[in-house]
């Protein structure tokens, strides 16, 4: 299905797709995700356009994730933190496709930090954490927690 | 033929037309060789060809057809209802001299995009259409095209097609915008 959907696409576009913007194979569903396309899907229509294809962001619209989005869930309250942040908390998606999208998104751009013992976001979390979203604070919040996950990394 | 024989073969050519033509005849043919030339360019022909793809007439400010006689991608992506435009709200590339999948000469493509679904008549699916603005351009406000299906109230500047996605750009002055297909979308059910 993944393969075909990108074939299609690489015939439109008349070359290849971009491997960061085809959907995943259908074998790579991380923890926590009942359908990694779907939630490829939800995150392209979603999210991708500001945080790009790649996930590397931009200092004009939304802070990179590629490398860094897991970093989060080693420091105390990184985890609130990820489920809060404004363009998680006011998203159009349910709780359930949001929490699989979270869920992908670590895979998918920072697998390297997830911590062994990760146990992945659900709906009902996500719906809590969504209702006290952070807003103008979010940016000093982030660079607080990447410092002290900096420190607790060590040199 | 031996080089002996193409030697006096060729001299007697070359003697015939001596003795056959004057210097002053020889000097009016090649005076009318070099004017006939030169008038060639003048002459009215078919320039198509010699503009860059996709860019305007200059006489008619029309850009040429692009229909590509695909049957997966049917549609001229110079018209505003070519399918992949069910949500774009802006100036074709296309008829800048770029095409629905790159910038024109000159300008720049937003690393950041609104991106929506269209769906496409050749199979009746739903494709994920990533509509990057190109930027730094000149704006000519030619093949202008708003169609907002699936756009949003600016309150939700992720899904609103009327903001100019020219961030992280050199330039933040918008021209025109593609129409990149990211994938097919997933069936719904």
């Amino acid at each position: 299905m993944a393969a075909s959907a990108a074939a299609v696409g690489a015939a439109l576009l008349g070359g290849p797709v971009r491997a960061a913007d085809t959907a995943p194979a259908a074998d790579d569903t991380p923890p926590g995700v009942l359908s990694a396309e779907l939630a490829w899907q939800h995150w392209t229509l979603n999210c991708q356009g500001c945080h790009r294809p790649d996930g590397s962001g931009s200092p004009a619209t939304a802070p990179g994730l590629a490398g860094t989005v897991a970093r989060f869930l080693s420091v105390a309250g990184g985890r609130e933190y990820l489920g809060r942040v404004p363009g998680v908390a006011t998203s159009p998606l349910s709780d359930a496709d949001l929490s699989e999208v979270m869920n992908w998104m670590l895979w998918r751009f920072d697998r390297e930090h997830v911590p062994a013992n990760f146990q992945p976001f659900t709906a009902a979390e996500i719906g809590e954490l969504r209702r006290r979203p952070l807003r103008l604070e979010a940016s000093q919040v982030r660079a607080e927690l990447l410092k002290k996950a900096d420190e607790s990394a060590g040199p | 033929m031996r080089v002996a024989q193409f030697d006096q073969w060729a001299e007697k050519v070359v003697r015939g037309f001596a003795s056959r033509t004057s210097r002053r005849s020889v000097f009016t043919l090649l005076g009318g060789l070099l004017a006939g030339a030169a008038s060639v360019p003048l002459l009215p022909m078919a320039r198509a060809a010699d503009a860059e793809p996709g860019a305007a007439d200059p006489n008619s400010g029309q850009a040429p057809p692009q229909d590509r006689g695909n049957p997966q991608d049917p549609g001229d992506p110079t018209k505003c209802d070519y399918w992949r435009y069910c949500a774009i709200d802006g100036s074709l590339c296309s008829c800048y001299g770029g095409s629905v999948n790159s910038c024109p000469p000159g300008t720049e493509m937003s690393p950041v995009t609104w991106i929506g679904t269209c769906r496409n008549p050749a199979d009746e699916r739903n494709y994920i259409i990533s509509y990057n603005d190109c930027c730094g351009g000149v704006v000519w406000g030619r093949c202008a095209c708003h169609n907002n299906q699936g756009d949003r109230p600016i309150v939700r500047p992720s899904a609103n097609n009327d903001i100019t996605w020219c961030f992280g750009t050199k330039s933040q002055s918008y021209t025109c915008s593609t129409a990149i297909i990211l994938g097919a979308a997933l069936a719904q059910k």
